[in-house]
């Protein structure tokens, strides 16, 4: 039996064949040394650690999160030789891996797409006042689901939940979120607005929301998104990159709804408050009434006054011209026989003097002109 | 049930143009009263949809 003889070629598509099925893909975790983009399209690093190194290609297209070098990460890889005879890992998936490359993807991802402006408060939207459909992007299985919905039902009822099931770890849940979203987006009436939870996880699993093309997604989405992922203290991008961030998947629900029971008390204040404006109405009406009354009595009074003065200046002037008056004083009063004021006589004419106590009738003796 | 057509956010609607119609710096009291009746019955008709009505949810599955 004699070994099989190849060509170059030959040897190198047999040599990719095996390892394609022994290893379809590797998971391989490692160091990022000598980072760099080629052309603006193609990517080059080499994973290592203290004894070896690989050297990996990827598309810049599927890199999701920003890489540098130092950094830990976990890559899934076609393992390959080239038509050169180097081996090289063809990256498909890769995920930060530690809470310190976490934290720096997260920064330098952040850095680039605040310096693009998604995250800008312009952009938001403001949320519906009161949705009757709501569109939500989560894992049925989750939590944070079940407290979301149970959340919403407390609230308030009658309206249509419609829930797009995905993944919300891993490196497929970008991917399907993305697919929520857009089916949301696509629909011929959307839902009026998008809420894509998740409950608490570790760093690594919500690194799924830090993934750059979900990222971009929320933000160029056209029914506005509110996001509830992690605990109280978790920010991811998806966070910053949607209108309205609530911290949790409950207080998701709390924003999106107002709650019934207040929504009941406030009907009951409002038309308490209506009484109350009517009743303000009728008072002031009532005021304007006595207030215009009390103002004509006070003219009537002011004008009987007026009246009364002027009578008892009149009274005191026609009692000074009172003719009994200027008799007391001493002067007298001459009358004719007809009774008529006399300025003038002649003698022998009888005249009547009348003066303050008497009636004195009398005969002219002389007279003379002054 | 008459008003099982409108929603509750068209109730809601209705309820504040009522309000609203009090908020004039004048009101017609005798108006006021019909005004007054037909928010009362509104924000019963709500209160009782809010009471009764449960939320519709439907899954969808991503593709994987």
């Amino acid at each position: 039996m004699s070994e099989a003889v190849f060509d170059v070629s030959g040897a190198i598509a047999v040599l990719n064949q095996s390892l394609e099925q022994i290893f379809p893909t590797m998971t391989i975790v490692g160091e990022v040394a000598s980072f760099k983009v080629n052309q603006g399209k193609w990517v080059f690093f080499d994973l290592k650690d203290d004894d070896g190194s690989l050297g990996c290609f990827m598309s810049l297209y599927s890199l999701r999160t920003p890489i540098e070098d130092g950094m830990m990460i976990k890559i899934v890889a076609r393992p390959k030789i080239t038509n050169w005879g180097k081996f090289s890992l063809t990256v498909e998936q890769i995920q930060p891996v530690g809470e310190g490359s976490l934290k720096k993807a997260f920064e330098l991802l952040r850095a680039k797409l605040a310096g693009e402006g998604l995250f800008a408060p312009e952009r938001k939207r403001l949320l519906p006042e009161l949705p009757s459909r709501i569109g939500v992007v989560s894992s049925t299985d989750a939590a944070g689901y079940k407290d979301f919905i149970k959340i919403l039902g407390a609230r308030f009822g009658g309206l249509k939940i419609e829930v797009y099931h995905t993944l919300v770890q891993g490196l497929d849940a970008p991917e399907q979120i993305m697919q929520g979203i857009e089916h949301f987006n696509e629909m011929a009436r959307p839902p009026e607005v998008i809420a894509l939870v998740r409950g608490g996880g570790s760093a690594d699993d919500l690194a799924a929301f830090n993934d750059e093309p979900l990222v971009r997604k929320i933000a160029a989405s056209r029914v506005p998104i509110v996001t509830g992922i992690g605990h109280e203290v978790d920010t991811t991008l998806s966070d910053l990159a949607a209108d309205v961030r609530a911290s949790t998947p409950s207080n998701a629900a709390e924003i999106l709804l107002p709650d019934k029971r207040e929504l009941m008390a406030g009907l009951d204040a409002s038309l308490k408050h209506l009484i109350v404006k009517t009743e303000n109405q009728l008072n002031a009406a009532e005021r304007r009434v006595d207030d215009t009354l009390s103002s004509l009595l006070n003219r009537l009074n002011l004008a009987a006054e007026k009246t009364e003065n002027q009578l008892k200046g009149l009274t005191t002037l026609l009692e000074q011209l009172n003719p009994e008056r200027i008799l007391r004083r001493g002067y007298a009063l001459v009358y004719d026989a007809n009774g008529q004021v006399v300025c003038e006589a002649d003698v022998g004419d009888n005249l009547r003097i009348e003066t303050n106590k008497m009636l004195i009738e009398t005969e002219v003796k002389n007279v003379k002109s002054k | 049930m008459s008003k099982a057509n409108k929603s509750i956010k068209e109730l809601m609607d209705e309820f504040e143009s009522v309000v609203a119609w009090f908020e004039a710096d004048e009101i017609d009291v005798e108006k006021a009263i019909t005004q007054y009746e037909k928010g009362a019955k509104l924000a019963d008709e709500i209160k009782k949809q809010l009471s009764d009505a449960k939320n519709r949810i439907e899954v969808l599955n991503a593709k994987s």
